[in-house]
């Protein structure tokens, strides 16, 4: 590249220099908040530490990452990390796909069951938790005791490992079903309505129009929602702590549940920081396969 | 047990203003505390500062303006206000000293501890048990008491309570309050349905064994049943730790384990093991908390759920809302009971027997931080509060037991109610957690896993995994 050939137009001169001071508030808080950290998790994952204090006392290379991957619980917690992005996105995007299409129709009601929808993603994740938590209660939950009127035994929603794995992503899908929904539905609402006419002068049905227009247009949002619904299944952690703890028998525990554990149950920062490095790179993995996947079709 | 020493700058100063407050704290006592018999306690100021500081015998306390934190558990308004009105007659004793309160729930507070000590900044005042006191010693994350307090003052509290808080000649945490466990039962339940009651005695080992409190339960539960009652049961869901199965392995669930040992068996058999927990340096789980004796006990706390005797979820107050026939409690709910009016007509009993009569002693303890800048005033702070007209007032508000055999002796009703005098005599036969500098790590991972075999894991397979994970959490330590 030649700089000597680089030139500025004139007219735009104080925006070379205004820029990046815009952008500095911003960059600043990233590195302070998301590059730092996980600099110190990088460097603390290579370190050894005192269990009673917590303070670094030397360098072990790869020792937390061999205890780490050697460790079953691990080994559980990586495959639960999975299960729950894909039950994630198997629930949360065609739902909110689905509802986004419904409140675009405008069809009665439909103000309400925003309010309703936007209501559940604003409210506190703990608060949602402990109220699912009521909910999915044996013996006095709402859930149990509609399961007693019609003569249907009690069914242990968190005390049984499969099924305990479905209620946290039932109780995460209802709260956080909201922003991707709203992501589809300013979308839908940007799609012109004319190639819709268009399409249905030359003889298109619903169903054509849906996979022929809405779908291809819409690939921009579910390539984003999908984004979203990944990190946040990876990311999960409050309604484990306060539905199961990550059990029973470890089998709600997710990566980030497992770090949680060794960070401040076991008093074994570095094996903690080893597997949230570990999260990371499965996370970046799984984000650019996705990423190729779509890219191809969408050419984004 | 280290004698308390005289630092430098202790003053004994006599000035009119201590005198007149001594004389009107005198005159206030009788009024405040009716019911007692007065003698000057090892708690009531030996160090003779211009309010009482209880076993407080360290250096004067600074003029200067700071700022003393506490964080301890959240308890019910009624004792929120007793601490708090604490906090107020010492700021107006010394008003250059401010206090500032945190409170969390009771089943976080050993992590929060954790997290604080991490951070390099922690409260003053952590409110800490005493089974992490090994841990508390060996990290140095507290500062070693005797230094502050009367010797008298410290051997006034229950002998095993001390001990279990004194590591290597150090007090690493000031037990303020203990809840020995035993059973409390609800007479009414059991008089509708005809069923025998446990007996009412007042020896720690005068009681049922797990297999005839096991009959009970079932007797209880079938009859409730058969009268169409789905929603009492026979046995209170736990109300320790955060409630539920797996909620306070220390507290109460290790009951069921180390019942079916013995300290007295030979020292390489798997009862002993069983009863010990943790091999001798601390440092091995395997051989001790998974042996067959250890199995064999969780069984039968696996068979509580299996077979509906208790909720499998957490049912807040259920002994106390009537909903359940017998409950893991102690003398926490006998005072509150008295206090309150009984909801129903109660009894008491000591808990299930095994090999041995077994229940725990474990004492919310009160910790210096051992990074405060104001060790002197934080355990006058301390001290104050468990001086004792602070400690009858909590006491009372609370309906814990008191840890110092002085304030017990005080209250009549500890000697002449059954209930209560059970519960003296629990505490005096009481054991303490194994002795482990991991038994943080120890307890968070066998609270999970007995949760686990309550909600129906095998016994045995899941001890031998926690065993192993424990030993790998241990070694860390060595």
């Amino acid at each position: 590249m030649k700089f000597s050939s680089w030139t500025v137009n004139p007219t735009r001169r104080g925006e070379l220099a205004i820029g990046p001071l815009m952008i500095l508030p911003a960059a600043l808080g990233l590195c302070i908040f998301q590059f730092w950290p996980l600099g110190v998790a990088i460097l603390n994952s290579f370190r050894a530490f005192n269990p009673f204090n917590h303070r670094p006392n030397g360098w072990v290379g790869f020792g937390n990452y061999q205890a780490v991957l050697a460790d079953p619980s691990f080994q559980s917690s990586f495959w639960v990390s999975l299960i729950y992005m894909a039950l994630m996105m198997v629930v949360i995007i065609p739902s909110a796909l689905g509802l986004a299409i419904l409140l675009d129709k405008r069809m009665p009601g439909t103000a309400l069951a925003r309010g309703a929808i936007l209501g559940a993603l604003a409210s506190s994740e703990a608060v949602a938790a402990l109220i699912w938590n009521a909910i999915y209660q044996p013996n006095s939950g709402l859930l149990d005791v509609i399961f007693q009127t019609f003569g249907l035994p009690s069914q242990p929603f968190l005390t049984d490992g499969h099924l305990a794995v479905v209620c946290i992503v039932i109780m995460t899908a209802w709260k956080d079903i909201g922003l991707p929904m709203l992501i589809f539905l300013g979308a839908l609402q940007a799609i012109p309505p004319h190639l819709f006419e268009a399409a249905s002068m030359d003889g298109a049905n619903r169903w054509n129009k849906f996979w022929r227009i809405t779908l291809p247009l819409l690939r921009p949002s579910l390539v984003l929602g999908l984004f979203m619904t990944t990190i946040a299944a990876a990311r999960l952690f409050t309604p484990i702590q306060i539905l199961t703890a990550g059990g029973p028998n470890g089998q709600t525990s997710n990566i980030a549940y497992f770090s949680y554990a060794q960070a401040f149950l076991f008093n074994s920062p570095g094996p903690a920081a080893a597997s949230v490095v570990m999260m990371l790179l499965m996370l970046v993995v799984i984000t650019v396969i996705q990423a190729r996947a779509l890219r191809s079709r969408s050419g984004i | 047990m280290t004698k308390s020493r005289d630092l430098p700058g202790l003053k004994s100063t006599l000035s009119r203003r201590s005198v007149l407050v001594g004389i009107a704290g005198a005159l206030a006592m009788p009024a405040l505390l009716p019911s007692r018999a007065f003698a000057a306690t090892p708690g009531s100021n030996p160090g003779k500062y211009k309010i009482d500081l209880g076993g407080y015998t360290g250096p004067e306390l600074t003029g200067s303006p700071i700022t003393l934190k506490i964080m301890r558990q959240e308890f019910p308004p009624e004792v929120n206000a007793v601490l708090q009105a604490q906090y107020d007659a010492f700021s107006a004793a010394y008003p250059n000293i401010t206090i500032q309160e945190e409170r969390v729930p009771y089943g976080d507070l050993p992590t929060k501890v954790q997290v604080y000590v991490t951070s390099g900044s922690a409260p003053d005042i952590m409110m800490g048990r005493n089974d992490f006191a090994s841990a508390y010693a060996a990290g140095q994350l507290t500062l070693p008491l005797q230094q502050f307090l009367s010797a008298d003052f410290i051997d006034d509290v229950y002998a095993p309570l001390r001990e279990s808080a004194t590591i290597d000649g150090n007090l690493v945490c000031l037990p303020w309050e203990t809840n020995p466990v035993y059973m409390s039962f609800n007479r009414d339940i059991f008089d509708k349905f005809g069923i025998k009651t446990p007996p009412e005695v007042g020896e720690f080992d005068g009681g049922w064994t797990v297999e005839e409190y096991m009959q009970c339960f079932d007797d209880v539960t079938k009859a409730l049943r058969a009268a169409g009652d789905t929603q009492t049961f026979a046995l209170a869901a736990s109300g320790y730790g955060n409630g539920g199965p797996g909620s306070n392995y220390t507290q109460l669930e290790s009951i069921w384990v180390r019942m079916m040992g013995d300290p007295n068996a030979a020292k390489d058999s798997s009862v002993y093991n069983t009863f010990m927990g943790v091999s001798e340096d601390g440092f091995t789980a395997s051989g001790y908390v998974n042996t067959p004796e250890a199995a064999a006990g969780l069984a039968n706390y696996q068979a509580v759920f299996k077979n509906g005797y208790t909720p499998t979820g957490v049912v807040p107050d259920q002994f106390r809302g009537g909903a359940a026939a017998v409950s893991f409690s102690g003398t926490g709910t006998v005072k509150r009971f008295l206090k309150t009016g009984q909801p129903f007509n109660f009894g008491m009993s000591p808990a299930p027997k095994g090999t041995i009569a077994y229940t725990t002693t474990v004492a919310d303890s009160p910790t210096i931080y051992s990074g405060t800048p104001y060790p002197a005033e934080t355990a006058a702070l301390l001290a104050f509060i468990c001086n004792d007209a602070n400690r009858f007032a909590f006491h009372d508000a609370w309906g814990s037991m008191p840890v110092r055999k002085t304030l017990v002796d005080a209250i009549p009703e500890y000697a002449s109610d059954q209930r209560l005098l059970l519960g003296t005599n629990v505490a005096d036969h009481a054991f303490g957690p194994p002795k482990s500098v991991g038994w943080f790590d120890y307890f968070s991972a066998i609270n999970p896993a007995v949760k686990d075999i309550a909600l129906g894991t095998d016994p045995q397979t899941r001890l031998n995994d926690v065993a192993t994970q424990i030993d790998g959490l241990l070694a860390k330590y060595k």
